[in-house]
């Protein structure tokens, strides 16, 4: 027994007790009790190489609603260097025990008050308080725990000067702590370890078969009355600990997890934060007393609304024995997983429509004529140019529509193509017309011209492809030899070419 | 059929549109640039943590936390009882507060968004992230310059040249940081309002300029920079009323802002180091009445006038300025001013100045350092620059000319020349490549199809290069170069025979010989950055890493083990001396009052420490005990060979101890005969018996050495202890960390010395029960009586010149220093 008093009471009731057991009929009771804080460092300061001495106080008889036929108390010591003990007759010591008793027949509540003082070199860390962070992600299937330790050696505290060499020769300090290890979860991932000035660079992860072991060196050894704080934190699968059914969901795990072995924590507050929008949330903490629970908070974070629910809950006077199961039960209507993406998707298109409002809109409040013009003169090209591009896929069509004429020899059809071909291309050369007036109204004439240009090169376009239309006509009806076509053709594609090369100049000179 | 017709030719239309493609092209590297400067500033976060750096930005840092939890006119009036214990220091007051809002605005615009980010780690991030926006405001000064293709050149220099990145680390959270986009950006809304003469965008300069003087003691450079251009162009009869409205309204403006800092308050208008810009102020309307009389008088009246007038008026002036300095209104010249101009003044009169290395003379090798090829070719465009010299070239030779030379004279001043380098350097390159990157076929058909034969050209160099450098860097240069080579098309058909006779006249071998070699060397500019950030500018300095034969790392966190242990296990109050180097990082990570710190405003103040320091231990005790100290901490790197520790900064103490207390101090007793300081045993007794000595070496001469060197021997100096024996009196070990870097002593009162205290402290200290504080000095200092050294508290002369914000006091009487030069000096980041 090193750190907390853990008291084994055996006892067989002889008495009787209205409920417990039946008259005359032995039962066997087993009763754990576990104390923290009762060892007392005596002498309170020592010196850095001086060994820890402890004082235990108790008492010599089990104490008891009842009266004892046959008692026995054995106190259990870390060490066999014992100072001093209180001798209760019968008393025994061997190496490293002292039994007392056995006593007979004692009376109800019987008391008689024992003192041990023995060296004692157990790590007295005590965890003055734990904060324990719980953070639920359904969108990252992860489940992200953080715990603000709070760490005070409560042993003999460190008298007169610490000396680092002393310490590094290893035989001095033998109470104080330069490491211990702590289990997380099997599952755990992405570990940290720091504080408030950065990441504590020195500790180790090894992983175990069904744990993760952390050793946790602090930042400086830990001496009597020295005390350090830092925050451990790491992501598990919520697959491991959240169960579903439908859009209801519980989330089951440990309350406390372990921080290290024979660990007393003075205060701790256990928050858990459930994703935005949960409802009829139901807890169930762990069946032991002490826990109360405080009101519910709102946190938000990123992409959140109206804010994510904190529940949170406290416990004074931990220790190991009550690392148990909670349960946080509530329902998460699945629409909500898609809102958060639908809220960027709506921030975006509003982004983006702003822009597009102030980029075609004009919000100056005076007007630059010169830059007005030269705008609109641009605005004027760019419908010349994409009446050229619409012009271009017209004559692509009208070829297409004469090679659908050589296979199919449907000459209505075709007629009836050409007429809508011909009747596009009519009204685009006729925008074109207006494009140049209206380029001459804004005082760029050479534009103009160079627009004439084009147009007077369409229009020998328009011919030679009218030449091809009528031949491939003539094809279709006979009235030309193939080969003739063929030749004939060419030529046309031949001057046809030179004048695309020629338009497309004037159109990149634009 | 219709539909698809018109939405292929939409699609296409923007496509070969040559415009879109060039704002394309620029956007892209500009985008490229930034991503480029933001993360070769982070080898020091991915190698370590997000950490802030080194010691002036703790103080930062933790200011910054102190606004953020208690809001801006809090911080403002914020005396921190922290610092310089017992005198405090008045935060608000005596800090460029620029930086801190910055990132204070970005937390609370962060945290509005529900974004929690954690305010260290935006302070960590906000020099790389400032970096991308000194890119870009760099990019829009060379454009206004030169053109947009030496303007990308020059935001891909600025964004990796190592005398920038030297400042603007993730994690080095300093004013620089800021400052170099503040300045550049100023300028740049300088140039701009000298060419358009707009009363836009010179409000716009006065309020840029705002902003950097919110942010650094350098706004002192641009405040007498842009008057110097101003001056510079009325010489060379360059007046115009664009000069003049962006000038007057500029520096009305610009002062009037620049007096709403508290730091600055009213130095603006009772400095010596403002006078220039008020004088120009004077001159420029001088000159502007002169322009306006002149329209009304002859010739022969006009010069008459202008001589009675000019010389009456400068009489005038001069007079008045004289006389205002000597009755005290206008403050002289600061003592930092100058050390700009006498290099060996500092070391004389202010040791504290010449303590700290960056305020050495700056070696040539630094310029290469940090500059590389640019240093070379920088001259190349102030002389293109001087060739087509206009307005706004003036100005920027002018920077570049300043700047060169402060950069000489300081090695911190090289900061403020690293961008015209960049910008000048850019026109060289961009000049360069224009004249050899020239395809003869585009020569030739230059009136068709221009834009056709440029993109084959482009095509044909892209295949070329990708011979010759890898494809990354050529894909870089290619986006380099396009915007530029779109620019030359119409710069060529502007100025016809000029650039394009002299390339036509160069073969095509000799070409591509030059245009391969000036890659190469681009490229040897990219790895040396790199290796530079990646070496030298990239280390935290509080943690430090060795490595093994291995390569396996090891980390010494020496530093935060003994600040942190300070923050948990001393008392709340408890008041820690040490060097002025650790003050700020005490004061951030442990959170713990100091004597002194980095801002080495009271000399005197140092001076006591450095007295205590370097004294015997009972001279000490006396010192500490009216100083009320409850810890020293020293910085030993005697065990594993960490040079920047207390015994090599340690004459650097006895120099500035004996500044102020001459008759106590003599830095000639601490050298041997010989005159070499040395701690072994023919060292100086003086010194081997010194505080500062016995801290350090405090039952270091037990530790076991390795099997190649005895015991007590010191790694860092290489030389066995002279003095093993150490025993304290007065002060006991409180805590050394794992490798002994950091040691900290607590303070015990002895007993015979309470007799001379009052009789109600020596009841409190047996009465007084002290559980709580079981770990502090025994004594309850509020009760000792503080004989308090007289300290100056008279504010010394606060000299801006030279872009720092340290101020020093100067001694009336010139202190000389004897001894020999020491081979050491303070390493002060």
């Amino acid at each position: 027994m090193a750190r907390g008093i853990l008291v084994l009471f055996l006892f067989i009731c002889g008495v009787s007790a209205q409920n417990l057991v039946v008259k005359n009929a032995g039962r066997k009771v087993e009763l754990n009790l576990v104390y923290s804080h009762l060892l007392v460092p005596y002498p309170s300061k020592i010196v850095q190489n001086q060994p820890q001495l402890v004082k235990y106080s108790g008492n010599a008889y089990p104490f008891l609603p009842y009266e004892v036929v046959s008692a026995k108390t054995v106190v259990t010591l870390s060490s066999n260097n014992i100072e001093s003990y209180t001798k209760v007759k019968p008393v025994s010591v061997t190496d490293t025990s002292i039994t007392y008793g056995p006593y007979e027949n004692l009376p109800a509540f019987s008391e008689e008050e024992i003192t041990v003082h023995y060296e004692n070199n157990a790590p007295f860390l005590t965890v003055a308080s734990l904060k324990r962070w719980i953070e639920i992600s359904h969108w990252g299937g992860n489940i992200a725990v953080e715990e603000d330790v709070d760490v005070l050696h409560t042993g003999a505290r460190l008298k007169g000067a610490f000396s680092r060499h002393e310490y590094q020769r290893g035989q001095s300090g033998p109470s104080s702590v330069a490491s211990y290890r702590t289990f997380l979860p099997a599952a755990a991932s992405s570990i940290y370890y720091r504080d408030d000035i950065g990441n504590i660079s020195t500790s180790r992860t090894k992983i175990l078969e069904d744990t993760v072991e952390v050793e946790l060196t602090p930042r400086f050894p830990l001496f009597g009355g020295w005390k350090t704080k830092y925050k451990i934190g790491y992501n598990v699968p919520s697959y491991e600990y959240l169960y579903s059914r439908g859009d209801n969901f519980i989330l089951q795990m440990r309350f406390i997890d372990h921080i290290f072995d024979e660990m007393v924590v003075d205060s701790a507050e256990v928050s858990v934060l459930l994703p935005e929008g949960a409802e009829d949330v139901e807890i169930v903490f762990p069946e032991y007393p002490g826990i109360e629970k405080k009101a519910d908070s709102i946190f938000k974070t990123y992409l959140d609304t109206t804010g994510r629910k904190v529940i949170t809950a406290t416990k004074k006077n931990i220790v190991e024995n009550h690392i148990q199961d909670f349960q946080v039960k509530y329902r998460l209507p699945s629409w909500r997983l898609i809102f958060e993406p639908l809220l960027i998707v709506v921030a975006c298109y509003l982004m983006f429509l702003v822009i597009v409002i102030y980029v075609r809109l004009d919000f100056s409040i005076s007007k630059d004529e010169a830059v007005e013009a030269r705008m609109k003169a641009a605005g004027v090209l760019e419908n010349v140019l994409s009446t050229q591009e619409k012009r271009d896929a017209i004559y692509t069509s009208l070829d297409a529509a004469i090679h659908t004429l050589k296979s199919s020899k449907d000459v209505n059809g075709f007629q009836s193509a050409l007429k809508n071909i011909n009747a596009d291309h009519k009204n685009l050369a006729q925008s074109l017309g207006d494009q140049v007036s209206r380029l001459r109204s804004l005082g760029v004439p050479d534009l103009a011209d160079k627009i004439l240009d084009l147009q007077k090169l369409d229009k020998t376009l328009k011919d030679i492809v009218g030449q091809q239309v009528s031949l491939a006509e003539r094809l279709v009806g006979n009235k030309i030899a193939k080969g003739n076509y063929v030749t004939e053709d060419a030529t046309l594609g031949k001057k046809r070419e030179e004048l695309l090369e020629r338009i497309h100049s004037i159109i990149g000179s634009l | 059929m219709p539909a698809t017709v018109e939405s292929g030719s939409a699609v296409k239309n923007s496509l070969f549109n040559p415009s879109g493609w060039r704002s394309l092209l620029i956007f892209t590297v500009l985008a490229l640039t930034c991503i480029a400067g933001f993360s070769s500033r982070l080898f020091a976060v991915i190698r370590f943590e997000s950490i802030i750096h080194e010691f002036d930005p703790w103080f930062n840092y933790r200011s910054t936390a102190y606004m953020v939890k208690h809001g801006f006119y809090n911080f403002l009036n914020w005396f921190d009882e922290r610092a310089w214990y017992p005198l405090g220091r008045i935060v608000g007051g005596t800090v460029y507060p620029g930086l801190m809002v910055t990132s204070g605005s970005i937390h609370y615009v962060l945290s509005l968004l529900n974004i929690h980010v954690h305010i260290r780690d935006i302070c960590v991030f906000l020099a790389p992230i400032f970096s991308g926006l000194t890119a870009l405001s760099t990019y829009f000064l060379t454009k206004e310059l030169w053109t947009p293709g030496a303007g990308l050149f020059a935001a891909s220099f600025i964004c990796i040249v190592p005398g920038y990145i030297s400042r603007s680390v993730a994690g080095s959270y300093d004013n620089e940081g800021i400052a170099i986009f503040a300045l550049m950006f100023t300028y740049y809304l300088w140039v701009k309002s000298v060419k358009t003469g707009s009363l836009f965008w010179a409000a716009s300069t006065a309020l840029s300029y705002f902003y950097m003087v919110s942010a650094w003691g350098g706004y002192v450079f641009i405040i007498n920079l842009i008057p110097l251009h101003v001056f510079v162009l009325l010489v060379l009869g360059r007046y115009s009323a664009r000069l003049y409205t962006a000038y007057s309204t500029f520096y009305i403006l610009g002062t009037i802002l620049s007096m709403q800092i508290p730091f600055v308050g009213f130095q603006p208008v009772r400095t010596s180091e403002h006078m220039a810009a008020a004088g120009v102020f004077a001159l420029i309307n001088a000159v502007a009445l002169l322009k306006f009389l002149q329209s009304y008088m002859t010739k022969a009246e006009f010069r008459h006038f202008v001589l009675i007038g000019s010389s009456v008026a400068a009489g005038t002036v001069f007079v008045a300025v004289v006389g205002l300095t000597y009755a005290g209104i206008i403050a002289p010249w600061s003592g930092r001013f100058y050390s700009l101009w006498d290099t060996g003044y500092a070391k004389i009169h202010i040791p504290i100045i010449a303590s700290v290395s960056e305020h050495q003379p700056t070696t040539w090798f630094s310029f290469f350092f940090d500059l590389h090829i640019l240093a070379a070719v920088f001259p190349v465009g102030i002389w293109y620059c001087i060739k087509n010299i206009n307005d706004e070239r003036v100005f920027i030779v002018l920077y570049a000319v300043s700047a060169t030379y402060f950069a000489g004279v300081m090695v911190r001043l090289m900061l403020t020349l690293t961008p015209v380098v960049c910008v000048l350097s850019a026109i060289g390159f961009s000049q360069l490549f224009e004249l050899y990157l020239r395809d003869d076929e585009s020569d030739k058909n230059k009136e068709s199809g221009v834009d056709s034969e440029d993109e084959n050209s482009d095509e044909h160099n892209h295949k070329m290069y990708d011979k010759v450098c890898g494809f990354i860097f050529h894909e870089y240069f290619f986006f380099l170069r396009q915007p530029g080579k779109l620019r030359k098309m119409k710069h060529e058909k502007l100025k016809d025979g000029t650039g394009g006779g002299a390339a036509g006249s160069l073969g095509v071998n000799l070409r591509s010989i030059v245009v391969v070699a000036m890659l190469m060397m681009l490229m040897m500019f990219a790895v040396h950055c790199t290796w530079v950030t990646s070496n030298a500018y990239s280390s935290p300095s509080i943690v430090l890493a060795t490595y093994s034969n291995e390569g396996s790392r090891y980390i010494l966190d020496d530093f935060r083990e003994a600040y942190f242990w300070l923050s948990q296990n001393t008392a709340e109050d408890a008041t820690i001396m040490s060097w002025w180097d650790y003050g700020y990082q005490i004061a951030g990570m442990g959170n713990r009052t100091t004597l002194v710190d980095n801002n080495t405003w009271n000399n005197s103040h140092i001076a006591l420490v450095g007295k205590a320091m370097s004294s015997n231990e009972s001279a000490a005790y006396d010192i500490m005990m009216n100083l009320g100290v409850d810890y020293v901490l020293v910085i030993f790197g005697g065990a594993i060979g960490y040079s920047g520790d207390d015994i090599n900064k340690f004459l650097w103490m006895v120099r500035i101890a004996e500044g102020e207390h001459p008759k106590d101090i003599r830095e000639a007793d601490y050298f041997t005969e010989r005159g070499e300081f040395r701690i072994d045993a023919e060292g100086s007794p003086t010194l081997l018996n010194c505080l500062m000595y016995k801290l350090s070496y405090y039952k270091f001469a037990e530790m076991p050495g390795d099997y190649r060197s005895p015991r007590g021997y010191d790694r860092t100096r290489n030389a066995v202890i002279g003095n093993p024996d150490i025993s304290l009196t007065y002060l006991e070990e409180a805590y050394t960390t794992e490798h002994w870097l950091v040691r900290i002593y607590r303070f015990v009162l002895v007993l015979n010395f309470l007799s001379t205290l009052s009789l109600t402290v020596v009841e409190n200290y047996f009465s007084v029960k002290k559980e709580e504080d079981f770990n502090r000095p025994e004594i309850l200092r509020s009760d000792v009586q503080l004989k308090l050294p007289r300290v100056s508290s008279k504010k010394v002369s606060l000299g801006y010149a030279t872009m720092k914000r340290k101020k020093g006091s100067i001694k009336n009487r010139p202190v000389v220093v004897k001894g020999k030069r020491p081979a050491v000096r303070t390493v002060k980041a």
